[in-house]
């Protein structure tokens, strides 16, 4: 009985000395798990105003090849207060991050967005043209 | 050795455990009430402000056999403004919910300069609730008010019941504005009202915004606007002359408050709200305006934050508006 619990004991060990040795590779710097996907796209755009009600005329364009998302705006919006919501491939994060409402109304310059897949190891920057209805 | 002494203990354990368990709990006969007694009930809720009533029930019960209720009375801390008065009826609810007031006593008096409501019964009764509606008066904005609710009974006794203190909103109100297009058109945040051209024009620094509708482009439609906004925002709008101030507007959607919409939602914008909105970098326009919606509004001069609900529209180019007003 003893001699059983012995080797028991010995296995747990060894196995947990395993896993401590090993590299701690699978969260990035946000904490966000990477995974082996390596899609890396934009799927759907979203522009919201202070009230939180779209600010959008018609559905965003998006164009995964040329990288740009054409998005016109109703009359009057207030494009210095703006929520832009982006949907991602499964696994992307953006970079840089949306944490609150943004200044977009400087048209003529076109802020980028870039889209880092699951396994962090693909970029896309994203040009986000926003034009008036 | 060691296990044995842990399974030992083991035993023990769950077998003190089990008469812990078993323990019956005795049942104590609560004590019958032998005495005047009267409890207190809050029905409003929602932040305090003045001209809007604040409802209570006020209980009160004796035995039979130790006489009957001779008044009622209620003293609050600062006397209350028009209209405020303690019920002299008591009320039951039917079958289909509609409240059915039974006349108990005398209608309620004021005494001691206002600051007291009293009612003395005229029938027999022992036990009644009545309700109290305490208007809140101007002078209680930004203060605390509290009451205290008494009974007298039969045989010489008194009881009584403290509420409070409540703290009274800086908030002002004003319900049910009309605006429509190109004639009374012209918002004052300060006067909470709405002025023609005519009266604007005499009082320029007090108009902070311009109600205007236009059907085209379809993202305009019912619209608050600065005098001193963008010329975009005002198409075919002839300002009268010393309009031009230029107030922050931050659009919400979804913010219906309860005292604005006239007792329906049940949602309350409080003081709180109006201090910690963010107006930073907000435009001086708002645009596309709908029923159920709202603003935030800040005065050029930041002397005032108010909340702006739209009751209604009227696609002939007319709108209700209420707002709550908070000086900063």
């Amino acid at each position: 009985m003893t001699i059983y619990f012995k080797i028991i004991l010995a296995v747990l060990l060894l196995t947990g000395s395993f896993f401590s040795c090993e590299k701690d590779s699978f969260v990035d710097e946000d904490g966000l798990l990477i995974t082996f996907r390596s899609e890396c796209f934009v799927s759907n755009f979203e522009l919201l105003g202070a009230d939180f009600v779209t600010v959008r005329a018609a559905p965003a364009v998006i164009d995964t090849v040329a990288q740009t998302i054409d998005v016109s705006v109703l009359f009057g919006t207030d494009l210095k207060n703006v929520y832009p919501q982006f949907t991602l491939a499964t696994d992307c994060k953006l970079d840089p991050k949306i944490t609150g409402k943004m200044d977009l109304s400087n048209l003529s310059d076109s802020k980028i967005f870039t889209v880092v897949s699951g396994n962090r190891l693909v970029r896309k920057p994203y040009k986000l043209i926003i034009k008036y209805q | 050795m060691l296990y044995r002494n842990f399974n030992f203990f083991f035993l023990v354990w769950v077998l003190l455990t089990s008469l812990t368990a078993c323990q019956e709990e005795e049942y104590i006969l609560p004590e019958p009430i032998s005495q005047l007694t009267n409890d207190c009930l809050k029905r409003t809720i929602g932040p305090s402000i003045a001209s809007l009533p604040i409802e209570f029930a006020y209980a009160m019960a004796i035995p039979k056999s130790q006489g009957k209720l001779v008044s009622a009375q209620v003293e609050a801390s600062i006397p209350g403004g028009t209209g405020t008065y303690l019920e002299h009826r008591s009320y039951y609810t039917n079958s289909g919910g509609v409240d059915i007031p039974v006349t108990v006593g005398s209608p309620s008096t004021a005494v001691d300069n206002g600051k007291s409501s009293k009612v003395t019964f005229t029938v027999d009764t022992n036990a009644v609730t009545l309700r109290y509606y305490y208007i809140v008066p101007d002078e209680a904005k930004g203060q605390t008010v509290s009451f205290t609710f008494s009974v007298n009974s039969s045989d010489g006794k008194t009881a009584s019941y403290k509420m409070g203190p409540y703290n009274i909103s800086k908030m002002s109100i004003k319900k049910n504005l009309t605006v429509s297009n190109g004639t009374n058109a012209f918002i004052s945040i300060e006067d909470m009202a709405i002025y023609n051209a005519t009266s604007a024009a005499a009082i320029p620094d007090k108009v902070d915004l311009v109600y205007l509708y236009r059907a085209s482009p379809a993202s305009f439609t019912h619209a608050l606007v600065s005098p001193s906004a963008d010329a975009a925002y005002l198409p075919s709008v002839t300002l009268p002359t010393g309009l031009k101030k230029s107030t922050k507007l931050r659009k919400v959607f979804g913010l219906q408050d309860r005292n604005l919409a006239n007792l329906q939602f049940g949602i309350y914008v409080d003081d709180i709200d109006l201090t910690s909105v963010d107006m930073t970098d907000m435009p001086n326009y708002a645009i596309g305006l709908r029923a159920e919606a709202g603003v935030w509004v800040e005065t050029a001069d930041k002397k005032y934050r108010a909340y702006i609900y739209i009751n209604s529209v009227n696609a002939t180019g007319s709108a209700v508006l209420s707002m709550l007003r908070y000086t900063l």
